[in-house]
């Protein structure tokens, strides 16, 4: 077994890309007796893409296995909280995630339970870190936005033999999307839907893409989707998620020509419903980007009316809570009933 | 009349319904089925409108035709307001349309009373009957009981919903006769009531199913569920000169008789061609703000509506409710955190529910200093006169609550300025 290095060796340089390599050497030095100080972990997921990303890829030197390695322990909780955590992507001057999680290991393995308690240093850095997450892995839940898949109609008959969960589904399958006049999509959209294709392109601060591709596969059941990110994308035909890193040109490509030619009639009548369903007599602006901070607004394809209506309400709109289109309009009462 | 200007005139005529809540549905999911749609406990807004508040539903009215002429209501009949009526299979079409857009997690569906209460009731379940069998849709679904309608209609309604909400508007019989002459807080009560028994009894049967399993794993064999996000009501605030008192004791009423889940407080929003009575101000927000606050810390914390608020009038708009309760109590505090009961730390102003658990399993492992405090991110600035700590003692402990007061006062919120 190699000893651990002594003061003054070289560190131990360990690179990981995700929480799984990460594990799995910390083990290692954890059996091995070596301390935090005397390891250099790299990020590679932040490299990720990076040209240069695969020249710490070679064989990973790490301590020789000893013969009967004491077993590590961590508590269930503990180690989800650790898992969570590693997702966040440190900005400048913040500690590297690698470096965080295993000097946490460490400590709990030398018994200080409090470690990963959000009232210790590092607790506290990995609660907030395991808290940004959850909040991005939720925007992403909310704040995406499928369109309609362009190439849809070619590869919807491809997939046609697939045998795809709800082919059988009451509503037959949707094979001339697209070519139908508006009136009659208009009238049977829910049905020529149920098996269309959906688009996403989604810029998540985090590490949070499957988080999201699950949840969206839980709700959207047979239809498949596609979403791209800047560094990874996946598409779920389904029945099973297809993760790809980095994405694919060809789908980042595809999914911001989905989002840039603003799809169809649908999202119209979404922007009408997002503009009526406002009360300018409420016009709050702290709570609202409090909630949907700004960095989301131009994926929305709401986005670019938030400011045209708060302009509206500070300038007389919020003196009546009605939509000032809807009171032009011209209006009806009606009899007392005979009831 | 084209979709798109019923759907701008009937989500007008919706947004004085306060809830948008998208939350407490059981766990469901697509993968693998026809059809379309997952829920599960927790609500997403998917938007949020330049008023700060959420967009998780497509919240519509089937109809703002309208027998009625409640006089805070948009939709009354002697409103002179564009009307519309969208079909049932309208409401689906944009409900599924929107949904696999990503931009709802369900719909919200009320509507003016037409016909009479039962063909209102029908036409509302008719939207759910469709896209819960027909097109096998598992996303939230929420419907507005019409409180007249008869009783087999709302079993059929809570079976399709997975929240039902009877809203009672004006909590005292006197505001009822002048505002809303044609409702009876009689049938709107009876109505909570029969809500609140299906849901029971749909929770007993699951309770039973859970410890008897039926043989069959078949799930229709499983006890049937019953708006199993539970039902809520909502208050209009200002309208009338109705007190907080009032509002917060006939909440604290009907969280006990009825266990709704909620009760939203809605402040009021001047409407167009407003009735004589009716204010023609800027919908009191912090008013409604404060409420909010104190319904949760009577759903929460513990604490009892007379509490809060011990005589006739309203709660406090300068200071919060669980501060303004703790400088009246002040031979209650300082707390402290290394002995006191948790519920007693949970009145803590400053020291959220969260942190009281934090607190609490950091004292089993070693004494709470003030720095954890900080650690934690309580609201160190407010609970330093209230606190005791192994390390802290206010100095100040014996500063009387008027000067306590005063320099707990936030100052107003910006937002909260009127035109
Ligand atoms: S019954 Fe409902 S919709 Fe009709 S006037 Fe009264 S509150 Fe408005």
């Amino acid at each position: 077994m190699t000893p651990a290095p002594s003061a003054g060796a070289m560190p131990w340089v360990v690179p990981a890309a995700d929480f799984g390599q990460w594990r799995d050497a910390a083990r290692r030095l954890l059996q091995a007796g070596v301390p935090p100080a005397a390891v250099v972990w790299e990020d590679t997921r932040e490299s990720q893409g990076d040209l240069f990303a695969d020249t710490t890829a070679g064989a990973i030197r790490l301590p020789e296995p000893s013969v009967a390695p004491a077993p590590v322990r961590i508590g269930r909780e503990d180690l989800a909280l650790l898992e969570r955590a590693s997702r966040y992507r440190s900005g400048d001057g913040e500690q590297n995630r690698w470096a965080l999680l295993y000097r946490v290991m460490w400590r709990l393995h030398h018994g200080e339970r409090d470690a990963t308690h959000p009232a210790d240093s590092d607790g506290r850095v990995l609660h907030q870190r395991r808290h940004a997450v959850k909040r991005e892995a939720h925007h992403m839940h909310a704040f995406l936005r499928f369109y309609r898949d362009a190439t849809d109609g070619d590869e919807a008959d491809a997939r046609g033999s697939q045998d795809a969960p709800g082919g059988e589904s009451l509503h037959g399958r949707a094979d001339c999307l697209g070519r139908k006049d508006d009136r009659d999509r208009e009238n049977d959209l829910g049905v020529e839907e149920s098996q269309a294709s959906f688009i996403a392109w989604f810029e998540p601060a985090h590490d949070v893409l499957d988080l999201g591709a699950e949840h969206f596969a839980d709700r959207l059941g047979g239809n498949p989707f596609l979403i791209a990110t800047p560094r990874n994308g996946v598409a779920w035909d389904g029945q099973h998620l297809d993760y790809r890193t980095p994405c694919p040109p060809a789908w980042t490509a595809r999914a911001r020509a989905a989002q840039a030619a603003g799809e169809d009639s649908e999202h119209a009548l979404w922007r009408t419903y997002f503009v009526s369903t406002f009360n300018p007599a409420r016009l709050n602006h702290r709570v609202m980007t409090q909630h949907m901070p700004q960095r989301f607004w131009r994926h929305l394809s709401e986005g670019d009316l938030i400011p045209a209506l708060e302009a509206r309400a500070r300038h007389g709109g919020r003196r009546l809570a009605q939509e000032a289109s809807v009171g032009e309009r011209k209006g009806k009462t009606l009899p007392p009933s005979r009831r | 009349m084209e979709l798109i200007d019923k759907l701008s005139i009937l989500a007008d005529a919706a947004k004085y319904d306060a809830s948008c809540a998208s939350s407490g549905a059981p766990n469901r999911s697509s993968r693998g089925k026809a059809g379309l749609g997952a829920s599960s406990g927790m609500g997403i807004c998917h938007s949020f409108t330049p008023d700060g508040r959420c967009v998780s539903l497509l919240k519509v009215l089937l109809t703002n035709f309208c027998l009625y002429d409640c006089q805070y209501c948009i939709n009354r009949r002697s409103s002179n307001i564009p009307r519309a009526r969208f079909t049932p299979e309208e409401v689906v079409r944009l409900t599924l349309s929107f949904y696999r857009r990503n931009t709802i997690s369900g719909l919200f569906l009320s509507s003016g009373i037409i016909r009479s209460s039962d063909y209102t009731m029908e036409q509302l379940i008719q939207v759910a009957r469709l896209l819960r069998e027909t097109h096998q849709f598992r996303g939230y679904i929420h419907l507005k009981a019409i409180p007249e309608a008869d009783p087999k209609l709302l079993e059929e309604a809570g079976r399709y919903a997975d929240r039902l909400s009877a809203n009672i508007e004006l909590p005292t019989l006197a505001s009822l006769k002048t505002l809303a002459p044609e409702k009876e807080l009689g049938t709107i009560h009876s109505a909570m009531g029969q809500i609140r028994q299906g849901i029971d009894a749909a929770n007993d049967a699951a309770t039973q199913d859970a410890k008897q399993p039926p043989r069959s794993a078949n799930p229709k064999r499983l006890a049937p569920r019953y708006a199993p996000g539970g039902q809520s009501t909502q208050m209009i605030v200002g309208a009338d000169a109705t007190d907080d008192r009032t509002i917060l004791q006939s909440a604290e009423q009907l969280y006990r008789d009825f266990r709704l889940k909620r009760v939203y407080y809605s402040a009021f929003s001047p409407i167009p061609e407003r009735p004589a009575g009716l204010p023609q101000a800027a919908p009191p927000l912090l008013r409604e703000h404060r409420l909010y606050q104190a319904d949760f810390l009577i759903r929460g914390y513990g604490f009892a509506a007379a509490e809060l608020l011990g005589k006739p009038g309203n709660l406090e708009l300068e200071i919060d409710p669980k501060l303004a309760w703790a400088l009246t109590h002040r031979d209650t505090f300082p707390v402290d955190l290394n002995r006191a009961e948790p519920a007693l730390i949970a009145r803590v102003p400053g020291i959220g529910l969260r942190s009281v658990q934090r607190l609490v399993e950091l004292r089993r492992q070693r004494k709470i200093r003030f720095q954890d405090l900080i650690a934690l991110r309580c609201r160190v600035e407010t609970l330093r006169p209230f606190v005791v700590t192994q390390d802290y003692r206010p100095a100040d402990g014996q500063r009387d609550s008027a000067r306590l007061r005063q320099q707990l006062t936030a100052p107003q919120p910006a937002q909260m300025a009127l035109w």
